[in-house]
C-alpha cells in the first residue's frame, strides 16, 4: 500500500472509530424504563409453583421398548421432593409383573433350527422362550431439572398448566438370564443340556439412567404424567453364546457374562402425580 | 506499521461493537404508543441536585461517595435520571403468535426408523403442507431412502441367523410418497427458567400414499433378485413443532406407515422351479408397522402475516 492511499485509509478508519464512539458514549447512562401495567413484571405473574417445597407421589404403569425377545410390562411409581420449583430429588421404582414374548420369539419357537453347530445357543427351539432375559424391576435414585414451564391449549378450548422435565441418576436393575453353562454341556443332545436352557439366574447392575417427561396439571395437587426412561447397560437377552473373550473366539462353548452385548434399553411409563401438600403457592 | 494496523483496527473492532447498541436506545415497546419523556436538564456534567435541579458547581461529590447504603439508595430513590420511557400495554385478549392460516408450509427433514430391529434406515424428507384454517392443513410428504449408507442390517439379524438357524426376511425401500391432512388440537407456550418465553403446537397427522420398496434376497441370494414395487400405505402419527419466528419452527415427528409387504419366500423350489419367480415370494402379505422419527425445520411462505382483527 502507497503512503497516499495508506493516510486515506487511516482517515477513513478513524471516521469510522470516532462514529461509532460519538454514537456509543450517551448510551452508558441511558436507561429504559417500561410503564404502563407490565413495568416491571416478570415472564409470569402470579405463577402456581407447582413443585417448591412440596412432595410428588406418582403411581405409575409402563413398559419396555424396542425389545428383541421379551418386552416386560411395569408397575410402580415415584416419589420426589423439590427443592425449587426446577430442581427436585427422588427415587423411582418399577416391577415387572408380566412379561411378554415378542413375535421374534414365537419365530425361533415355531422355526428355529437346532444343530451341532448351534445346539449350546438353542437346545431345543420349542423352549426358547424358557432362555430369554428379562428385566424384573427398576430402582433409581434421581435428581429432575424442570426448564421449562408453560401452559397449553387443547382443542382451543381446555387450557392446563405444564411442564417439561428431565431426569438424571443411577439405575439399579434386577435382571434374570439364562444361567452361566458348563464347557462342553452341549457337545451332545443330552438332557443336560435341555436343562441348561431352562436354569436361570438373577443379578443386579448398576448403571445411569435418564430421560424426560411432562407433567399436564389438572388442578393444585393433582397432574398427568407421561415419562420416556433410557437405560443403557449389557445383559444376554437372547441366552445364546453369542462370543467368548475379547479376542472374538466365538463360539466359546459357554454362556457367561462374556455373551452379554450392549443394548440402549427404553421405557416409557404413564402416571398420575399427587402433590403434598395439596395447595400451592402462588407467586407475586 | 503492522503494529499501528492492528490497534487500529481493533479500536475500529471495538467501536463498532458499541455503535450497535445504539439502536437499543430507539427501544419501542409498542409501535404507536411509545411517549418519551423530556429529560430534566442538568449541570455540564449532567449531574442533578436533590430536587431536580442541576447541581451548583463545587457541589461535595467527595461527601457523597461517603454516604451509608441506606443514605445512598434514599438519594438515588429521591433523584430523577436520565431515562428514556416507553409504555407496555395489555391486550384484553392476545393474539396467536403465528397464523397459519393461507399459508404454504416447507419442511425439511431428515428421519430415521424406530421400530425396526432388523433394519437400521434413514431418509431424507421433504413436506409440503397448505393452511387452510388455522389448525387444518393439507399436505404432502416424500421420504427418499436409497442413498448411501441409509440403509443398514442391525447385528440382531446376524446374531438370530447364528444362534437359531433362522433367517428374519428383510427388505429395501427406495421412497415413499404420501398425502396428508395435519391437525393441531394443542398449542401453548413454554417459560424456560422464568425468562425466556416459547410457542409450540402439537398436532396430528394422518393419510395414505404409497412405500417403494423389494425384499432383500437373504434365504438364495444366489438366483433370486427383487425389483422394487409400489405399496399402498397408510399414515398416522403426531408431531410437536416449536416457533422460533413467525415463520421458523423446528420439529419433531413420529409418524407409522402401515402397508402390506410381501416378503421373500423362505422356502427353496428344487430344480428348475429354483429359477421361476413366482416361487421366490411368499404366499401372502404381511402388515408392516413401520414407526419413523422425523426432525427437521419448517419455513411458512409468506413470511410476513396480517391479523384479521386488530389487538
Amino acid at each position: 500500500m502507497n503512503p497516499a492511499r495508506r493516510i486515506l485509509f487511516s482517515i477513513v478508519l478513524l471516521g469510522m472509530l470516532s462514529l461509532g464512539m460519538t454514537h456509543a458514549s450517551p448510551l452508558a447512562a441511558q436507561e429504559v424504563q417500561i410503564t404502563g401495567p407490565l413495568a416491571g413484571a416478570p415472564a409470569c405473574r402470579s405463577c402456581r409453583i407447582y413443585r417448591r417445597g412440596r412432595i410428588s407421589l406418582t403411581p405409575m404403569v409402563g413398559f419396555s421398548l424396542r425389545d428383541e425377545y421379551n418386552r416386560s410390562v411395569f408397575t410402580g411409581g415415584s416419589a420426589e421432593y423439590h427443592v425449587l420449583d426446577w430442581l427436585g430429588f427422588g427415587a423411582f421404582f418399577m416391577y415387572s409383573p408380566v412379561q411378554l414374548a415378542t413375535s421374534l420369539t414365537d419365530e425361533v419357537e415355531s422355526q428355529g433350527v437346532t444343530t451341532d453347530r448351534n445346539r449350546l445357543s438353542l437346545p431345543s427351539s420349542d423352549n426358547f422362550s424358557d432362555q430369554i432375559g428379562s428385566i424384573d424391576f427398576i430402582i433409581a435414585p434421581q435428581v429432575l431439572f424442570i426448564p421449562l414451564r408453560g401452559k397449553l391449549a387443547l382443542f382451543q378450548r381446555i387450557f392446563v398448566d405444564t411442564d417439561f422435565y428431565i431426569h438424571l441418576g443411577l439405575s439399579i436393575v434386577g435382571l434374570t438370564e439364562r444361567a452361566h453353562t458348563e464347557a462342553g454341556i452341549c457337545d451332545e443332545a443330552t438332557d443336560a443340556c435341555l436343562a441348561s436352557q431352562s436354569a436361570r439366574s438373577s443379578r443386579v447392575t448398576m448403571n445411569a439412567t435418564f430421560g424426560a417427561g411432562i407433567r399436564l396439571y389438572i388442578n393444585d395437587f393433582i397432574a398427568i404424567n407421561a415419562e420416556w426412561r433410557g437405560l443403557p447397560f449389557a445383559w444376554n437377552t437372547s441366552g445364546t453364546d453369542e462370543s467368548g473373550s475379547e479376542d472374538g473366539d466365538f463360539p466359546d462353548g459357554v454362556i457367561d457374562s462374556d455373551d452379554r452385548i450392549s443394548h440402549f434399553n427404553q421405557m416409557v411409563s404413564l402416571g398420575v402425580s399427587i402433590y403434598l401438600p395439596s395447595s400451592a403457592a402462588v407467586s407475586n | 506499521m503492522k503494529n499501528f494496523s492492528f490497534a487500529v483496527w481493533a479500536l475500529v473492532i471495538e467501536s463498532l461493537i458499541h455503535a450497535p447498541m445504539t439502536s437499543a436506545q430507539d427501544m419501542s415497546f409498542d409501535l404507536e404508543e411509545t411517549e418519551e419523556e423530556t429529560p430534566a436538564e442538568t449541570d455540564e456534567n449532567g449531574f442533578l441536585g436533590p430536587d431536580g435541579d442541576a447541581l451548583e458547581p463545587g457541589s461535595d461529590i467527595i461527601g457523597d461517595l461517603a454516604l451509608s447504603d441506606d443514605e445512598l439508595n434514599a438519594r438515588m430513590d429521591s433523584e430523577p435520571r436520565d431515562t428514556t420511557t416507553v409504555e407496555e400495554e395489555i391486550y384484553a385478549v392476545q393474539q396467536i403468535f403465528a397464523l397459519r392460516l393461507n399459508r404454504l408450509e416447507v419442511a425439511p427433514s431428515f428421519a430415521f426408523t424406530l421400530n425396526d430391529p432388523y433394519v437400521r434406515r434413514r431418509a431424507l424428507g421433504l413436506g409440503l403442507n397448505y393452511w387452510w384454517s388455522n389448525v387444518l392443513a393439507i399436505g404432502f410428504n416424500f421420504l427418499w431412502y436409497d442413498l448411501e449408507g441409509f440403509q443398514s442390517e442391525s447385528d440382531l439379524n446376524f446374531f438370530v441367523r447364528r444362534s437359531a438357524r433362522l433367517a428374519v426376511p428383510i427388505t429395501e425401500w427406495q421412497l415413499g410418497a404420501h398425502m396428508n391432512f395435519t391437525y393441531v388440537p394443542l398449542y401453548g407456550k413454554f417459560m424456560a427458567f422464568n425468562k425466556w418465553i416459547f410457542q409450540w403446537d402439537a398436532y396430528v397427522i394422518g393419510g395414505v400414499g404409497f412405500q417403494r420398496t423389494r425384499p432383500i434376497a437373504i434365504i438364495d441370494p444366489e438366483i433370486r433378485t427383487f425389483d422394487y414395487e409400489m405399496r399402498l400405505a397408510f399414515n398416522v402419527g403426531i408431531g410437536l413443532r416449536i416457533f422460533l419466528s413467525r415463520f421458523l419452527t423446528v420439529f419433531a415427528e413420529f409418524r407409522d406407515y402401515l402397508y402390506l409387504e410381501r416378503f421373500e419366500s423362505l422356502d427353496v423350489a428344487l430344480g428348475e422351479a429354483r429359477n421361476d419367480k413366482s416361487t421366490w415370494l411368499a404366499d401372502s402379505s404381511e402388515l408392516v408397522n413401520n414407526v419413523t422419527v422425523q426432525i427437521g425445520i419448517t419455513l411458512f411462505f409468506p413470511f410476513s402475516f396480517e391479523y384479521k382483527l386488530p389487538k
